[in-house]
């Protein structure tokens, strides 16, 4: 079998024998331009994988810096269609995957199998979209119409995963496993969750693919925790920070050394 | 009283399903609470000591049966059908909502949970949220709008001096459905001791089905009361429905009667035609669609945007409809229709006039479809209107609405003090 782009690159990583690094960024926030240019950045910077998230009204698993990134871009007037053109450019300029990170109504209502055809014709090598759930595959068919464009279903899991519902997101992942550190929603924070390195040895009892950990990792130190027990350090929130943090004209290059401060410790 | 668990041909199927609406569309964090909740509910609703539980709060605490009352004045007035009123403002907290907070309470006591987490519109299911929290011991807090809470400032009072914690919901829109987002994301963050007690007959598998169940209440009441008065089932059952929890409680014991017709009225605000000026999902800008948890028609732009809404009722203020709506509307068991907000202010004041009762500007929005359709309508035909609530939330929006000059006046005055 041919291996896929995510394959491909998670193979290199474990070759290096070191963690995996996924950054992300909300298409058109601040701007289409900006995106573009910080996308780029970060795979120079030392990113394995880059999540385009489209920007969406009501982003019920984004803490309040992502909903405010999916709030100010779709002020500027982002669209579905700017989002594939703009994956389209970015997957021709940089060898790193790029994924697509969206909720279920956008890739509803742009239509399932066109939303997978498009997504792989500009060059996206994988979906999350945490608001569809195994159990309405058999009407969606998001699963399927995702295989059927060569897009990988990036599955996510969390703390709250009953042992059931691991084994059947096992069942249909590919590519990872993105599994939330803690219970809540999208946010730098301080501290990691007491218990994730326990609930990561748990989950490991049923996914024998790459496990990516998001939420919450937002220093260096989060990174050197997780080591061992993880294949991806996913650091969303704040990357969105720390570039809004920085001062006007400043903010790829402080998340660019954001990204090699982490990229020093995979 | 029967059981107001009530099977129909609208139900969903055992995975949440009404057609091709609702299901659970929810994130991985809530699937195993929701499913946790549904063997919870399904346990619950099929053992006798729950439901006669309920059956006695609904009785003593809560004042059901409401009345159904034959309004012969404005009966009179428009020269037509025979209205008679549910008049559900005269539950306990004044709307139909504290209905299926008692339910869900009585639920979370079961479940073993410590913390309420409701998101409100009006304020109406976040004043009986925090009633019900209040009585049973629960924490409570209740996510609101900041645009909800600069206009149903009363209800947040009250919420606070029932012990509730109100917090503003400052993204988004600001109204009802950015309230849901924050509610779920308090549920998805402490998920273990709260029970999310959501206010309409929406949102993921079990939430729609749940919430009609324990809102049935008022169809059956109905059905006794109409019989008792009029001797037979009446022609027309008039609801407003904005997430669609009154209407459907009127409506579920009488999907099975076919020759029973069945109106909902949506919010038309400032008129349908153009988006953001109203709330009516199945006039323009409605589309299916998938949000928060559920799917169903919501008000849309091409890219699946959610947009803005408008009405002058905080309650009816929002994008989307529960499935089983989304159902009926597509089987044509129900027809829907709207009311603008001025038509709404002339019901308003239609319905204190001719029979001395307030009704919330929500129900106001039935009224005026009632005003609409009675004098079309011969003598011998029957209307039921669901009040869903009263009108005294309302004071401050219609006294504005109307430019009353002294209740102006007044408020500077105390706003002086």
């Amino acid at each position: 079998m041919i291996m896929t782009a995510i394959e491909e690159q998670l193979q290199k990583i474990k070759a290096q024998n070191r963690l995996g690094l996924m950054t992300h960024i909300v298409v058109g926030y601040p701007n289409l331009e900006e995106s573009r240019r910080l996308v780029l950045a970060m795979a120079e910077a030392g990113a394995d994988f880059i999540e385009l998230q489209i920007p969406f009204s009501d982003p019920v698993a984004d803490g309040p810096t992502l909903m405010r990134a999916n709030q100010e871009s779709l002020k500027q007037g982002t669209t579905v269609a700017q989002a594939m053109q703009l994956m389209g450019e970015l997957a021709a300029a940089t060898p790193i995957p790029l994924l697509f990170m969206t909720y279920f109504n956008i890739v509803f209502r742009y239509g399932v199998e066109r939303f997978c055809q498009d997504a792989q014709q500009a060059g996206c090598a994988g979906l999350i979209v945490p608001d569809i759930p195994i159990e309405e595959e058999h009407r969606e068919h998001f699963i399927l119409r995702a295989k059927q464009s060569r897009l990988s279903v990036i599955r996510v899991i969390s703390p709250a995963s009953t042992e059931r519902r691991l084994r059947l997101n096992a069942q249909h992942a590919e590519g990872f496993v993105y599994f939330v550190s803690r219970k809540g929603v999208t946010g730098a924070q301080a501290n990691l969750d007491a218990e994730l390195a326990q609930n990561l040895q748990k989950i490991r009892q049923y996914i024998s693919l790459p496990i990516a950990v998001g939420f919450g990792i937002s220093q260096p130190e989060h990174i050197v925790a997780i080591k061992g027990t993880a294949d991806i350090a996913v650091i969303g929130s704040a990357i969105a920070q720390t570039y809004s943090g920085a001062e006007k004209g400043q903010g790829i290059a402080a998340v660019c050394r954001f990204i090699e401060s982490l990229a020093a410790v995979l | 009283m029967e059981s107001i668990i009530i099977k129909t041909s609208f139900d969903a199927d055992a995975t949440g399903h009404f057609g091709q609406f609702g299901g659970r569309y929810a994130p991985e964090m809530l699937l195993p609470a929701l499913e946790e909740l549904e063997a919870a509910y399904n346990q619950a609703k099929s053992d006798p000591k729950f439901l006669d539980e309920l059956s006695d709060l609904f009785k003593n605490y809560d004042g059901r049966p409401t009345p159904l009352y034959f309004a012969e004045n404005l009966t009179k007035k428009l020269g037509g059908a025979k209205i008679y009123l549910k008049n559900e403002g005269l539950n306990h907290t004044g709307a139909h909502k504290i209905n299926h907070c008692l339910g869900q309470a009585l639920l979370a006591k079961r479940m073993g949970k410590k913390r309420l987490i409701a998101e409100t519109g009006a304020g109406q299911h976040g004043l009986a949220t925090a009633t019900v929290a209040a009585k049973f011991g629960f924490e409570c807090v209740v996510y609101m709008g900041e645009v909800d809470i600069a206009r149903q400032r009363i209800n947040v009072f009250f919420m606070e001096q029932l012990g509730a914690k109100v917090i503003p919901v400052s993204h988004g829109t600001k109204r009802l459905k950015d309230a849901v987002t924050a509610a779920l994301q308090d549920w998805i963050t402490n998920v273990d001791d709260s029970y999310y007690l959501l206010g309409s007959a929406l949102g993921p598998h079990p939430y729609p089905s749940m919430i009609r169940d324990f809102q049935s209440i008022i169809g059956l009441e109905v059905k006794e009361q109409i019989q008792a008065q009029a001797g037979r089932l009446p022609d027309y059952l008039v609801a407003c429905v904005g997430g669609g929890s009154n209407a459907i409680g009127l409506f579920n014991d009488f999907f099975e009667d076919k020759e029973v017709m069945m109106i909902a009225v949506e919010a038309g605000g400032r008129g349908v035609d153009k988006p953001g000026e109203h709330a009516a999902r199945f006039q323009t800008g409605g589309a299916v669609g998938v949000v928060e948890g559920y799917k169903s028609y919501f008000l849309q732009n091409e890219d699946g945007q959610i947009q803005s809404t408008h009405s002058i009722s905080a309650g009816l203020d929002y994008a989307g409809i529960g499935p089983e709506h989304a159902l009926l509307h597509d089987q044509k068991r129900v027809q829907y229709t709207f009311a603008t907000d001025k038509e709404v202010l002339v019901a308003f004041q239609t319905l204190a006039r001719t029979e001395g009762i307030f009704p919330a500007l929500e129900s106001a929005h039935a009224v005026a479809e009632v005003i609409k359709l009675a004098p079309t309508l011969a003598p011998d035909k029957i209307i039921v209107v669901n009040i869903s609530g009263r009108g005294d939330k309302d004071v401050f929006i219609v006294a504005k609405a109307l430019g009353d000059k002294a209740w102006l006046e007044y408020l500077r005055r105390e706003a002086g003090e």
